[in-house]
């Protein structure tokens, strides 16, 4: 295509379309399906579940088929396979997801977003019609190079139809996502898992925790203005980790950490190691005016959801305060019951899920008033039986941008 | 507590980094002041990687948290980007233009101390988590590269001296760029099914970053059938740009910000 040829006067519509006309069809789609959102009745999303999902892909797939072998010569199809409609569908599916992420995808107190739907894109009939004329580019074109395969489009055919799986059964997956959330308490079997719309489900399975264990940090050392009761050092980032033995210096004062106790409870005029819940870390600290020369000493603590906090004064503007320790880890150890009468324990982990039985189980929160003494942990469970297509479209793009990364070397080589 | 080093170690490179440049610009008249130019950068670059791998150990967890050690990154990964394209390339203005931005990188360092923060929060504490930001912090740094050759692209054309060849540089940044972007992004989808159960949950950061790959998605797109119309294509690179720069740190002062697991400048 060279730019000479633009120059030629062509009306609209005339054989073949072009921007103007690709343009015009992708604008049409849009405000077709924000009329949709204005007046169609139903408030819910528009999703597919099993089966009536697998027979619109196998339909789909076969009608793109059909469209590319037989139908090719119609404008339509040629429009299709053409770079103006690509082009054009990128840009506004591109457009349509900026509006996303520009205003706030939850319930809006503005009309025009509420009547136009721009809070809910995802689900959004303008963004669903532009998306689907995006993916049937996509299909053909995946058709026409695997039909023409030449190793040469090796790269090619691996990036778009791994785009089109991943995406294709990403969108047609939801209607048989499952996402449970499901409360275990300490030394009892739970088997009555909640969805998101907070219907109460009945798992095939029980599980029974064992133990709930959590992992913290040290506290943190912070440096408080007694007025505003803000954090008056390196603008509240970057704290110090309270260790024995550690110096660390604020503004004009030295504090050095004698003493650093975990669990502990005050007796008395300090803190003793004591192991009941609740009990909070404490130190023992030594401040020194650097300007004076005076030394204070004294137990600080960070309290716990059962015992206050204490902080130490230092000046007339300022105190020395711990902070709650950070969570490093946490860990729900865990049997899960079968109707069978199996027993399998297993250890629940952030970032370390358990498959069973095509379900996926995550470590996903506790009672975090209680911290590292909760006795309930929550889990999540997931059922996507899409995983393993859409996986096969993330490969498929992943070894894409390898071969692309590989090839754009290359062909520089060459030149 | 390398941190408290960082004054030490970053004002070793800067000068050597510096003085690098002044050679760099004699050697426009005299050829042999580039081999002064590259020991001097090269030597910069030792530093630099001594004072990351002294941070690393220190701090127990991959330094990749926070907005500064991102940077630190940029400024590592920006004089190895300009040191390969100009081995291949031969341009030196693009190698002083990622010393200089790397100098730039360092400075804001400086200007804004961190101190060692040593806690990482355990859905950061996954073997995804190195791959996914180092990937997209190099995506980053080449993607910034393309764009500043876009901008000389647009100035050369506005003087009327415009040529072809820088187009191509862009390109091949664009196309190694993009696949790194491609990578983070895929990376980033198979640890968050790890960590929280849903590979895509459209996130403000996810949205952004889906963006930023349609943005060199068209670009890619429109330089493969529009070889000719330099100017538009220059256009595209640029604009994709700015979306990257509103996803590296323009997404935390959006009205959607508060919703995002992203949010990695709050500690």
């Amino acid at each position: 295509m060279s730019e000479n040829n633009i120059k030629i006067q062509r009306n609209l519509w005339e054989n073949p379309w072009g921007y103007v006309e690709s343009f015009f069809i992708g604008i049409g789609l849009i405000i077709t399906g924000l009329f949709l959102e204005v007046f169609s009745t139903s408030g819910s999303a528009f999703t597919l579940s099993y089966p009536f999902n697998l027979y619109f892909l196998i339909g789909y797939v076969v009608l793109l088929f059909v469209m590319y072998k037989w139908f090719t010569t119609t404008q339509l199809i040629r429009w299709l396979t053409k770079v103006p409609a690509s082009i054009s569908s990128i840009v506004l599916v591109t457009v349509l997801v900026m509006v996303m992420g520009i205003i706030p995808q939850v319930p809006s107190e503005s009309k025009i977003i509420t009547n136009l739907g721009l809070n809910h894109i995802t689900s959004n009939w303008a963004f669903l019609l532009i998306l689907f004329q995006f993916l049937t580019c996509l299909g053909l074109i995946s058709i026409k190079r695997i039909l023409q395969f030449k190793w040469s489009n090796f790269g090619f055919i691996l990036n778009h139809t791994g785009l089109f799986l991943a995406l294709i059964a990403g969108i047609l997956g939801t209607g048989d996502l499952q996402r449970l959330s499901l409360d275990v308490y300490e030394g009892k079997p739970s088997w009555v898992a909640t969805n998101i719309n907070n219907q109460k489900i009945e798992l095939p399975f029980a599980i029974y925790l064992k133990d709930f264990l959590i992992d913290e940090y040290n506290p943190k050392l912070a440096l408080v203005d007694n007025k505003t009761g803000s954090i008056a050092h390196n603008d509240g980032k970057n704290l110090y980790l309270v260790e024995k033995g550690e110096t660390y210096y604020f503004k004009n004062f030295e504090v050095t950490i004698n003493d650093f106790l975990p669990n502990s409870g005050r007796i008395g005029a300090r803190y003793e190691p004591v192991n009941e819940l609740g009990s909070p870390p404490s130190a023992s600290i030594s401040v020194k005016n650097i300007e004076n020369d005076s030394i204070q000493t004294a137990w600080i603590s960070s309290g716990s959801f059962r015992y206050p906090y204490e902080s130490l004064k230092i000046s007339e503007d300022y105190s020395v305060v711990m902070t709650i320790p950070e969570v490093k880890k946490f860990s729900s150890d865990i049997d899960i019951l079968t109707k069978e009468g199996e027993r399998i324990s297993t250890v629940l982990e952030v970032n370390k899920p358990f498959k069973h039985k095509g379900w996926k189980i995550y470590q996903l929160s506790y009672d975090d008033k209680m911290g590292k003494w909760s006795n309930l942990s929550v889990l999540e469970l997931v059922k996507d039986p899409w995983l393993p297509l859409i996986y096969i479209g993330i490969f498929m793009m992943i070894a894409g941008a390898v071969y692309m990364f590989w090839m754009g070397n290359k062909i520089t080589k060459n030149q | 507590m390398t941190w408290i080093d960082f004054p030490l170690y970053s004002s070793i490179i800067v000068i050597l980094w510096i003085i690098g440049l002044v050679f760099l610009l004699i050697s426009y008249k005299k050829q042999a002041a580039l081999k002064i130019a590259n020991l001097l950068f090269v030597s910069g670059w030792a530093v630099m990687i001594l004072f990351v791998v002294k941070l690393w150990l220190e701090l127990d967890r991959p330094p990749m948290r926070t907005l500064g050690e991102t940077r630190l990154w940029y400024a590592t990964f920006l004089p190895l980007i300009g040191f390969v394209t100009y081995i291949r390339w031969k341009y030196k203005w693009f190698l002083a233009y990622s010393i200089a931005m790397a100098i730039m990188f360092l400075t804001i360092n400086y200007l804004n101390p961190e101190t060692y923060s040593k806690t990482l929060m355990p859905a950061l504490q996954s073997p995804w988590f190195i791959p996914h930001v180092l990937v997209y912090l190099f995506s980053y740094a080449v993607l910034a590269a393309s764009s500043i050759v876009a901008i000389k692209g647009l100035y050369d054309s506005y003087k009327g001296n415009f040529k072809i060849e820088t187009l191509k540089l862009a390109d091949n940044l664009v196309y190694i760029g993009f696949a790194f972007l491609t990578l983070g992004l895929l990376f980033g989808a198979l640890w968050a099914k790890e960590a929280w159960g849903h590979y895509w949950t459209w996130d403000p950061k996810e949205v952004w970053a889906f963006l930023t790959w349609m943005g060199y998605l068209i670009y890619i797109h429109y330089r493969y059938f529009h070889t000719q119309n330099s100017k538009r294509a220059l256009t595209i690179l640029a604009l994709a740009f700015v979306v990257l720069l509103v996803c590296w740190f323009g997404v935390n002062y959006l009205p959607v910000a508060n919703t995002s697991v992203h949010t990695y400048t709050q500690y």
